[in-house]
């Protein structure tokens, strides 16, 4: 049914994660899990797997002397959620 | 954990996902909106008492109160620093407002610098400036109203990129100050104008909406 969507983003988590830094120019590990409303731990293996694709890159700093996590959609990441976008409105138009 | 969706369930979870980043304003915004709002508003009234105090010869003595906006500066910087600590997400809006707000700081300085610079050409180098010579001191009767406008233009812009009308209505109020005092800039006791007006345009245009954007960033972050 859904075999032409880019599995990696055809996941809850993982598109919402890639929605949020679409329009954003960058979001903090935080943000991204209160909005998606997900654990850290799941968030952080769906981060890793998106990175791990090059659609986001991750940065680790400290703020203070908390560490932070910034995440930003890369070029490769936009193509591919606009390809996922095109591809899911070519699906519901032939539906 | 895989939780996979139906075709409508990723359009909705898209659009869900985009607002949650849209408009953000960011946490401590506000603050900084008072801060330049307070001194802007105490200052004007208070150089306007103080040149009333004062006797006559020396009541342009009052203006010397502008000094004081230096103190915001530092102040300023904290409140920078401590809204970027708090920051969790930029969107592309803030990150272009930011750039708004860098080239009106840009736009104020090279205004008032320029002026001061040309004053102290105009003491030390032309020997008939007086204090009674039109030349030296009428372009500090454009001062006010050039600052307004470019209040009036930063604030409009922010209103509208965040959408928050309190800030368009201050950006509208600075525009028409402006005007006003290009209009009156050849009455006589302009200047107390000026000052009124500069105060009532930086409560419309920052301490208000500052009021307001504290109470929404509490509600929206």
């Amino acid at each position: 049914m859904f075999k032409d969507l880019d599995p990696l983003l055809h996941s809850q988590l993982r598109l919402g994660v890639m929605s949020i830094l679409i329009s954003a120019v960058e979001a903090d590990f935080v943000f991204i899990r209160e909005k998606t409303n997900s654990t850290a731990g799941n968030l952080s293996v769906q981060i890793d797997k998106l990175r791990d694709a090059g659609y986001i890159s991750v940065e680790k700093s400290f703020k203070g002397k908390m560490p932070r996590t910034t995440c930003r959609i890369t070029p490769e990441g936009v193509t591919a959620f606009e390809k996922y976008v095109e591809d899911l409105n070519s699906y519901l138009q032939k539906k | 954990m895989e939780n996979l969706l139906n075709e409508k369930e990723s359009l909705e979870l898209i659009g869900q996902m985009i607002s949650t980043a849209k408009n953000n304003l960011q946490k401590g915004t506000g603050k900084i909106f008072l801060l330049w709002g307070y001194l802007v508003a105490g200052i004007s009234f208070g150089t306007v008492v103080l040149s009333m105090i004062l006797p006559k010869e020396t009541a342009y003595h009052a203006y010397l109160l502008w000094f004081l906006m230096f103190l915001g500066m530092p102040v300023h910087f904290w409140l920078l620093k401590k809204r970027e600590h708090e920051r969790l997400v930029m969107t592309y809006i803030e990150k272009l407002m930011r750039w708004v707000w860098i080239g009106f700081t840009i736009s104020i300085l090279v205004v008032v610098v320029g002026m001061l610079l040309d004053t102290v050409i105009l003491s030390y180098f032309v020997s008939d400036a007086k204090g009674d010579n039109f030349v030296y001191w009428f372009q500090w009767l454009l001062l006010t109203p050039i600052m307004l406008c470019l209040y009036g233009f930063a604030l409009f812009v922010s209103g509208k990129a965040y959408g928050f009308k309190p800030l368009v209505i201050g950006g509208i109020v600075c525009f028409i100050g402006s005007f006003l005092l290009l209009f009156s800039i050849h009455k006589t006791g302009v200047v107390y104008f000026q000052q009124l007006v500069l105060c009532v345009s930086a409560v419309a245009g920052f301490v208000i909406p500052g009021h307001m954007l504290n109470r929404k960033e509490r509600k929206d972050v």
